[in-house]
């Protein structure tokens, strides 16, 4: 037995260490309900973020890109569903056998098999879908139906092609659109918000992003805004049900400046051959045509290409993807005789009465070198616009002997010259407006006095895009301002170009403008013939670029054996004069004669816009 | 005093445990319900397992404890031998020897030396000279180390270590001297490294490198207890409303039905749930203290304080590893968590406390 102060002892040290050790429970309880606070209350909102990421999966919604009109509404660009043989991969577990049965009854060429195979291990990795063969017919169709319960990983649906019912019109103006780099489409998602991931196609080359032209340029404004499909998903990443939609945002509608009509008819006059058609709304300053030639499908690279048909066209020695409207360079030739003449008269070196004796070549002073014009024998005595309509080389090659090269290209710079006249044409060259500077840096020569005698007559370092001849021509008809092209309707915000001389009179305009007027009406002009082709009057000025200079047409006709070498043939006009509306450049390449070859293309496409 | 009132056919009975563990039960029911995805199968195959639980814990708590003072060394014989034949006889489910099949119900036998063990201890040291002498202290370990060898042997660590910890309960109520315990601890802490490496099985070395750092490998060990916060978490004060969790019903969080209950409990009834779930908890810890400080002997308050303990151990060890206070270990929380064996012990562990608690003497010991 034990005592009753035993009894005391036990019961002190047994209640004082139940107490101990409940305290120390005590302690973890606090603990505990200060860790569930802090889970609950502190960081509810991240937990609650955390669980609803858990929860949610969303997939991508693509969006349809705008459409792309004319100027009078006709559809240049357009969306055109067809319907697609789509598979599921990630369903699927042998895609060679899959393939296979399907086309025991429905022909797969063979690129789309390899295509198909190639794919499919990435598009199996999410619920991604593989279009097998697009736009069947209604006979495949028919086909498949009834065979569907044999194939459940495979469906039809409606897919869009990015397509032009004129595919080979617009193709440099419009440009193509293309498969784009995950870090691209990453970054136009990031800008919408969203991360790359599953997306529900609309289009059956997947994300396409504008590649080249006006789709590169308004790419923005014509892709839309991606919309979402929010899915609740299980543990396992099993989609249970769709509980939010967000709608895409399709892409913005957008009316070109462009001109079917005109567009038509220059492709047409073309005829395929290499050269480049601008026309210009002198108003607004609006490109109504852009015509690079030759011309490609847009709907062939927009839509998926063969290699073999894709090599063909980079290897094609006529360069059919070359930009020639707004990349190409071509000296202006004699197409710039006007802007010299007005250099003549802002700075008083010649006036309207002015004459020379042209005896058909012009002799440098310095070294005695000979310059030849066109016409042996030469014009005799002639003044500014009879030089103008006969196209004189002797007496610009004088006037320019007679200018100060440095005030002669700041004048020629005001013409659009040497600078990107176009505020939203796909990668536009600058030409090239040379200057002793220029020689001394790129030629490491310094400047000589014939160098200023061939700028006389735009040939030499000189050179010009298509873009930039329509520009002047543009700017020569608005007597001297001109705001800058545009591909849009109604650009807002575009910078002009202003002629800021005060020695040029609007009496010295409309001299220009008749002297020009002159080159096919005058019965000596370059372009003569022209005159019965059209109901109205047109200011031009033709131009021949020799690619190699040669002293009499003996040479020349050796030259011109050569296809590539013979001279390329350019025409600048406006009309209808007196009020013009319209300012057109044609350059084709080794056409020989810009007033018999360009003149004729350029008053067709003036007339399907003028005649209506 | 009921014995006095009722001469003949007295009931022992204790009414504040009794409603706060039916109620535990009931609630425990309807949690289970939402946490099995609402499969009635499971949540009627438990509410047998509290009846009876019930039932066995009323009828536990008629005899008057100096039975279970005089059976102590029977039942804990007993219950070693039934986890020797399962260490023998036992399929191994994952690896391990733990469950005897005995048709209808599958028994955990370590879970009843869990409960044999510090009864019989308790009255082992009920003749003993107070506070508990050194020899006596040994002969207490070497019964609990055999204890602790065997379980760990099926192997089964976590019970292993819950059983041992309910003997030292014990002993520490004895009065075990504090220089033992320092100088234990002191050895314990310099053998660590020694048993980190000989007896720290892999997986579980993982667990508690996962405890340090979750978000080390989110996907993979760290999976369970990242989504168990984020279930928690995101209950915040409210909840998100019964079977409304979606971390428990879209499979984020494991072990909905046992182990991560708390999680879904959390999740759906938000901080309020949790702060009346842990109400309840505490009256029923708060109430052992109270009938062990008027225990009528010393075998019945070594006993009271030692179960208690067990049961706050395996409820603090439960919510400390759902809310990642401390690494997963497997533990139920008591009288919620599906479960046979662990949810009976409970009621079986109650029932004798119950019935030290209610039966006096009129000369107290």
């Amino acid at each position: 037995m034990i005592d009753i102060e035993d009894r005391y002892i036990e019961k002190r040290i047994f209640k004082s260490r139940l107490i101990l050790i409940y305290i120390f429970f005590g302690f973890l309880f606090s603990l505990f309900i200060y860790r569930t606070y802090t889970l609950q209350v502190y960081s509810f909102s991240s937990y609650e973020l955390a669980s609803i990421e858990n929860k949610t999966r969303s997939v991508l919604v693509q969006p349809a890109r705008g459409v792309i009109y004319d100027r009078n509404g006709n559809i240049l660009v357009n969306n055109v569903p067809s319907y697609d043989l789509i598979i599921q991969p990630s369903q699927i577990s042998n895609i060679d056998n899959y393939l296979d049965s399907l086309s025991k009854f429905i022909y797969i060429p063979k690129k789309d098999i390899d295509y198909v195979k190639e794919q499919f291990k990435s598009k199996s990795t999410y619920n991604r879908e593989l279009t097998v063969k697009r736009a069947l017919s209604n006979e495949e169709i028919a086909k498949f139906e009834v065979r569907r319960f044999m194939f459940p990983e495979a469906l039809i649906d409606e897919r869009y092609s990015r397509a032009s019912q004129y595919p080979k019109l617009f193709s440099h103006a419009l440009g193509f659109v293309g498969g784009v780099e995950n870090e691209d489409i990453e970054k136009i998602l990031f800008n919408q918000g969203k991360k790359i991931g599953e997306t529900v196609f609309k289009y059956a080359n997947g994300y396409l992003i504008g590649k080249t032209g006006f789709e590169n340029t308004y790419d923005a404004e014509l892709r839309g805004v991606f919309g979402e499909k929010i899915y609740e998903v299980d543990a396992k990443g099993r989609f249970l049900e769709q509980v939010d939609f967000i709608e895409p945002i399709k892409g913005k509608d957008i009316i070109t400046s462009l001109d079917l009509k005109s567009q038509k008819v220059a492709y047409e006059a073309m005829e395929g051959r290499k050269g480049a058609v601008v026309v210009v709304e002198i108003e607004t300053g609006s490109i109504v045509t852009y015509l690079s030639s030759p011309s490609f499908s847009i709907n062939e690279i927009s839509n998926g290409i063969s290699n073999s048909n894709f090599k063909k066209l980079i290897q094609d020695t006529n360069k059919p993807f070359f930009d020639r409207a707004s990349q190409g360079r071509y000296s202006p030739a004699s197409t710039i005789k006007p802007a010299i003449g007005l250099y003549g008269l802002e700075n008083n070196i010649i006036d309207w009465d002015f004459i020379i004796n042209d005896p058909g070549f012009f002799v440098l002073p310095e070294d005695q070198r000979i310059y030849r014009g066109w016409k042996k024998g030469g014009h005799g005595n002639i003044n500014l616009e009879n030089a103008i309509i006969e196209s004189s080389n002797t007496f610009f090659f004088s006037l320019a002997y007679e200018s100060n090269i440095d005030d002669l290209i700041d004048h020629l710079s005001m013409f659009g010259f040497g600078k990107n006249v176009c505020m939203d044409c796909f990668n536009p060259d600058k030409g090239l407006l040379p200057s002793p500077s220029w020689k001394m840096n790129n030629l490491n020569f310094g400047w000589f006095k014939g160098d200023s005698v061939n700028l006389g007559v735009g040939q030499g370092y000189l050179s010009a895009t298509p873009i930039q001849l329509a520009f002047y021509g543009a700017f020569l008809s608005n007597k001297g301002s001109l705001e800058k092209l545009s591909l849009l309707d109604n650009f807002l915000e575009k910078d002009s170009l202003e002629f800021p001389s005060l020695n040029i009179t609007d009496q010295d305009w409309v001299r220009l403008h008749d002297s020009m007027i002159g080159v096919i009406e005058s019965p000596r002009g370059t372009a003569k013939r022209l005159k019965n082709l059209k109901s109205y009057k047109i200011a031009a000025k033709s131009g021949t670029v020799e690619l190699v200079s040669s002293d009499s047409k003996e040479d020349y006709e050796l030259i011109r054996q050569d296809l590539n070498k013979r001279d390329h043939a350019i025409m600048v006009a406006f009309g209808p004069m007196p009020n013009p509306k319209y300012a057109i450049s044609v350059v084709i390449e080794n056409a020989e004669s810009g007033g018999s070859v360009a003149g004729p293309v350029a008053v067709k496409v003036l007339n399907s816009l003028i005649d209506k | 005093m009921k014995q006095a009132s009722f001469k003949r056919f007295s009931i022992y009975f204790d009414q504040h445990l009794f409603i706060a563990i039916t109620l535990l039960s009931v609630m425990g029911l309807f949690f289970l319900f939402s946490a099995s995805q609402g499969n009635m199968t499971t949540v009627i195959k438990q509410a047998v397992f509290v009846v009876f639980g019930l039932c066995l814990m009323f009828a536990l708590s008629q005899p008057d404890p100096d039975i279970y003072k005089i059976l102590s060394l029977s039942f804990l014989i007993a219950s070693l031998a039934l986890v020797v034949i399962t260490i023998i006889f036992a399929k191994e489910i994952n690896g391990a020897k733990r469950w005897l099949d005995l048709g209808v119900f599958t028994l955990q036998p370590s879970e009843l030396v869990k409960i044999a063990l510090p009864i019989y201890l308790a009255s082992y040291l009920f003749e003993k000279p107070i506070p508990i002498d050194i020899k006596n202290t040994f002969k207490s370990l070497i019964i609990i180390g055999t204890c602790f060898l065997l379980i760990a042997s099926q192997p089964d660590l976590g019970t292993s270590l819950v059983v041992s910890m309910a003997g030292v309960y014990i002993l520490f109520f004895a009065g075990l001297s504090w220089k033992f315990i320092g100088s234990s601890f002191l050895i314990f802490l310099i053998s660590l490294p020694f048993l980190w490496n000989n007896f720290v099985q892999p997986f579980q070395q993982q667990r508690i490198q996962t405890f340090l750092d979750p978000s080390a490998d989110p996907f993979g060990s760290g999976w369970n207890i990242t989504q168990s916060k984020i279930a928690i978490g995101s209950g915040g004060i409210s909840g998100k409303g019964y079977t409304d969790g979606s971390q428990s019903h879209l499979d984020f969080l494991p072990e909905t039905e046992t182990d991560f209950i708390f999680a879904v409990i959390a999740e759906e009834f938000g901080f309020i749930g949790v702060c009346v779930l842990l109400t309840l908890y505490l009256f029923i810890l708060l109430r052992c203290i109270y009938l062990a400080f008027n225990a009528r002997d010393r075998f019945c308050r070594l006993s009271i304080g030692g179960l208690s303990l067990i049961f706050a151990s395996t409820l603090f060890i439960n919510l400390g590893m759902v809310t990642g206070l401390i690494p997963v270990v497997g533990m139920p929380l008591p009288f919620i968590s599906k479960g046979g064996s662990s949810l009976l012990s409970f009621y079986i562990a109650f029932g004798i406390i119950i019935s030290m608690a209610s039966h006096k003497k009129l000369m107290q010991r």
